[in-house]
């Protein structure tokens, strides 16, 4: 009986070091600072679209490497809130630039983090991008990412919004050349 | 042992709906002599085989999730679903069994217990950013049956002999299969410098130009 309470004990005491063993190490935690990002600038441009490009670095917070599965722009425009353009917007690792807008999963050291550069092409539904620039609204969009480390996948999301400013100062700088 | 050459190989991206010694023949027919060996990546063969599950489709369950914490970061079993993978392939208690003993074995400072006791899939898998796209979001197993695939390249190439090979660039060289002749210990020696590169140099295959002169010659 003694043994068998000694050895409950025992487990009892395993199972709350390695609880805290678990606690203690954490995991990874990424976040895209939206905040830090580059201004949306004008990269290519054409009679019927435009595409604008920035940079949002990212970083691994925690305290364990994690691996960025897999990370992707959704865009929100709908067409209640502004018909004159279709948004195609993509994103790719800005250490890993290919053509194909595929992200290579990687793993992020804790502490350390990247960037990612988000490519949003606006294409005028009637063909003339410089007029719809000139209307052009706020355009939210998220940075989706899924992110694994010790513990579960997940899927988060950052919000961020290319303001009709810079989409309009483009236009007008578009105006003026 | 100086005596032998590397010479990669370079081919499109193997899958699963190819057969991996009809592959082989494809590009390196042309290119092997019966003084040669080739070798061929592990993990290759094993996507070639279906060996590879998304994590996704696992669900961690709590052993998987403890002990993963008690894998340095760098290694395949570190997250829960590289350990869970693992353990559906093993067996739960030899999985513990192994940690156990490994973690009394580092007491000792001996390392690598863990390894040797968890099973061929604990030393051989490759967790997700360890295989090149499209297989970078999947888990990889390691191959089955690398002794006979050896053989059959081997058979198919009319070649000096052939190698499965997990290498990598911390100097890791393991030959997990080889046809009959060929000494493990030599190849493994031969690859230790990765000629594969990395997944991008799209070389999965590397021949080992020479092997049975430069073998003759070290053993006479």
């Amino acid at each position: 009986m003694i043994f068998l309470q000694g050895l409950l004990i025992f487990i009892a005491l395993a199972a709350v070091a390695v609880s805290l063993y678990i606690k203690f190490k954490g995991d990874c935690w990424f976040e895209f600072l939206v905040d830090q990002r580059t201004p949306f600038t004008p990269v290519e441009l054409k009679d019927n679209y435009i595409v604008f490009s920035c940079q949002v670095p990212f970083i691994n917070k925690g305290t364990q490497d994690g691996t960025l599965i897999d990370v992707h722009l959704r865009t929100l425009l709908p067409h209640e809130y502004y018909d004159k353009v279709d948004v195609d917007g993509r994103l790719h690792n800005a250490d890993d630039p290919r053509g194909d807008h595929y992200w290579e999963s990687v793993i992020i050291p804790y502490g350390t983090g990247g960037a990612a550069v988000l490519n949003v092409k606006l294409t005028a539904v009637d063909g003339n991008i410089r007029a719809a620039l000139a209307e052009m609204v706020d355009l939210p969009m998220y940075i989706v990412f899924e992110v694994v480390g010790r513990r579960p996948i997940v899927v988060y999301k950052n919000y961020l919004v290319m303001p009709q400013e810079e989409t309009r100062t483009a236009a007008e700088k578009i105006q003026a050349a | 042992m100086d005596d032998y050459e590397l010479l990669p190989v370079r081919t499109r991206v193997l899958t699963h709906r190819d057969n991996i010694v009809e592959a082989i023949a494809n590009y390196a027919k042309d290119k092997v002599t019966d003084q040669d060996v080739l070798c061929i990546a592990e993990s290759v063969v094993a996507i070639t085989q279906q060996r590879y599950i998304r994590p996704q489709e696992l669900t961690p369950g709590w052993l998987a999730r403890t002990m993963c914490y008690f894998v340095p970061q760098q290694g395949s079993l570190s997250s829960c679903y590289g350990m869970q993978a693992a353990i559906e392939k093993e067996g739960a208690l030899r999985f513990v069994l192994a940690m156990l003993c490994g973690m009394v074995a580092k007491v000792f400072g001996i390392s690598g217990v863990f390894y040797k006791l968890a099973g061929p899939t604990a030393a051989l898998i490759d967790d997700v950013t360890g295989t090149m796209p499209p297989y970078d979001k999947h888990i990889v197993f390691g191959p089955l049956d690398a002794d006979v695939i050896a053989e059959e390249i081997t058979r198919r190439l009319g070649c000096y002999g052939a190698v499965v090979a997990d290498v990598n660039d911390l100097k890791r060289s393991l030959i997990v299969g080889a046809s009959p002749g060929v000494d493990r210990a030599k190849a493994a020696y031969m690859l230790i410098h990765n000629p594969f590169g990395n997944a991008s140099q799209k070389t999965p295959i590397v021949i080992i130009k020479n092997y049975a002169r430069a073998a003759a010659k070290q053993a006479g």
